[in-house]
């Protein structure tokens, strides 16, 4: 009777299952967030309402409850969920189903034969919210939205060791804006972060979903481009610099035009790493600066 | 000096008894394993120790060294028959069990994605493993034990992956030792169980009880 109250009252799932897989208790909890009434899923095969269920993972679990007693566990993690709940949308960030940290593990009878097993659910979405809001802050530059430095390096470093690995082509773009420090002398700080973001956001405009474009430093730009060589990437190098010099930015009634200086370099088999492919887009840009800027210089 | 330790511990008739429930009880998981995991699992013959507490990394580094890199899967176990199960993986263990057991199932092969992958087939299969044999001894010996859930050290080299910290000084622990291998692709390793000493006096007690079944 008591322990009647805590299997409804308690802020988990329960569920209880028959060797034959047969639900036996479904609880409260189970009952809101499914919409399904304990008496009519009761005695039904897990498998009729929650076909998915039926997958090695699941059916091996299950066996080796009931073999060994063991237990199991489903982290949120790999698993996401055991049951497809739908979330109300707690944030931006939105899961189609609630994510659940699961376990089961078995029920014995008074001859402590495994009779039953029984599985707790857990609703761990607004954890998953909360690292996925991290894991964003960590790889997105938080003036401009785009991708960090951090992140870049990592990218950058798979791709290369990727490419060593397999073969194929793939070019990097290093950008700057030119005369800078002038925006910010002449028209402030603030100006200055709306131009980083205005050049920025228009870059972004320009790349493939595959392609990586990341802010690098104070005002200078990364990108990598997967799967392109030179002349591709030289082509796209010459669409950011049109573009940026083509946008007016409008600040505090003042229309500024900045232009930006562009570096090209394509990945070499025998570079020794990616820091050497980073170095020559560098001397590229350097080179572009040098000359004039608002260019395109590619290093062969 | 491990002499006079077995002897204060578990006597000679003991010891003996013991080892006879570790065969039976790894023969019998090994054959449902193959049932569960779908491969044959090769268990052998699981060897007993009693030491300090304080001797065991050493004695686990000395048997894990030729790996040079490990993973390692942990469980308490909690019965009557309590402890620790450590079960160390060679090197590649959580690739190769990947291809073997997903199917074609799970994610991605991004790679801060396989990190995730290896470790929940590893644990996945490290908590099948340790609960088969753990399950066995304890049902043969009349108990019932649960499980904390698996945690998990990936692939770090054999020196750094024990700490003389993690585990309690001044004990005397019981430890079963077996290696394995999996039929299938290039899987072994070592399964350390040490019952912690909270268990000894039970386990002495159990271990006559069922010997008196057969006398």
């Amino acid at each position: 009777m008591i322990l009647q109250q805590i299997f409804d009252a308690i802020n988990l799932g329960l569920v209880i299952l028959d060797r034959d897989l047969k639900i036996q208790e479904w609880n409260r909890w189970m009952e809101v967030h499914s919409g399904i009434e304990a008496d009519k899923i009761k005695n039904s095969s897990i498998f009729d309402t929650f076909p998915h269920l039926n997958n090695p993972k699941f059916t091996r679990s299950c066996k080796s409850v009931f073999t060994f007693g063991n237990f199991c566990f489903f982290s949120q993690k790999l698993h996401h969920y055991l049951f497809p709940f739908k979330t109300k949308s707690l944030s931006e960030i939105n899961f189609e189903y609630m994510q659940q940290s699961c376990a089961m593990g078995p029920l014995r009878d008074e001859n402590n034969n495994i009779k039953y097993l029984f599985i707790y659910v857990q609703d761990m979405t607004e954890v998953a919210i909360y690292e996925h809001k991290l894991v964003e802050i960590n790889m997105r530059d938080g003036l401009t939205g785009i991708y960090n430095r951090r992140f870049l390096e990592i990218k950058l470093k798979d791709e290369f060791n990727r490419y060593k690995r397999y073969g194929g082509v793939f070019s990097i773009i290093m950008f700057d804006i030119d005369y800078f420090k002038k925006v910010n002398d002449t028209y402030g700080h603030q100006c200055g972060d709306f131009i980083l973001k205005s050049v920025s956001s228009r870059a972004s405009s320009l790349i493939r979903n595959v392609d990586y474009l990341a802010r690098y430093g104070g005002e200078e730009f990364c990108c990598v481009l997967p799967e392109t060589g030179i002349h591709a990437a030289l082509a796209v190098a010459e669409r950011f610099r049109t573009a940026i010099l083509q946008q007016e930015n409008n600040f505090d009634n003042n229309v500024i035009k900045v232009t930006i200086s562009l570096g090209v370099a394509e990945f070499q088999k025998d570079m020794e790493s990616d820091s050497t492919l980073l170095k020559k887009a560098d001397e590229a840009l350097y080179k572009a600066k040098k000359e004039g800027r608002n260019m395109v210089v590619v290093m062969q | 000096m491990m002499e006079t330790d077995n002897k204060q511990v578990l006597s000679s008739e003991e010891l003996e008894i013991l080892q006879e429930i570790m065969n039976i009880a790894f023969g019998k998981s090994a054959a449902d394993l193959t049932d569960v995991i779908d491969t044959h699992v090769v268990l052998n013959v699981p060897f007993i120790n009693v030491m300090h507490v304080a001797a065991l990394p050493d004695y686990i580094r000395n048997y894990v060294k030729d790996y040079v890199n490990i993973s390692i899967v942990e469980q308490r176990f909690w019965g009557r028959f309590r402890g620790d199960a450590l079960l160390v993986f060679s090197s590649g263990s959580g690739k190769e069990l990947i291809g073997m057991l997903q199917h074609g199932e799970g994610m991605s092969l991004v790679s801060d994605h396989i990190e995730i992958l290896e470790r929940e087939t590893l644990m996945e299969v490290g908590n099948i493993l340790i609960g088969a044999c753990v399950g066995k001894v304890a049902e043969l010996l009349k108990d019932i034990v649960t499980y904390t859930p698996p945690v998990i050290v990936l692939e770090r080299h054999y020196e750094d992956a024990f700490s003389e910290n993690d585990f309690a000084p001044d004990q005397t622990a019981i430890v079963l030792k077996t290696d394995f291998n999996f039929s299938e692709g290039n899987i072994s390793g070592f399964l350390f169980l040490v019952t912690s000493n909270d268990s000894i006096q039970w386990l002495k007690d159990a271990l006559q009880i069922f010997i008196e079944q057969y006398e």
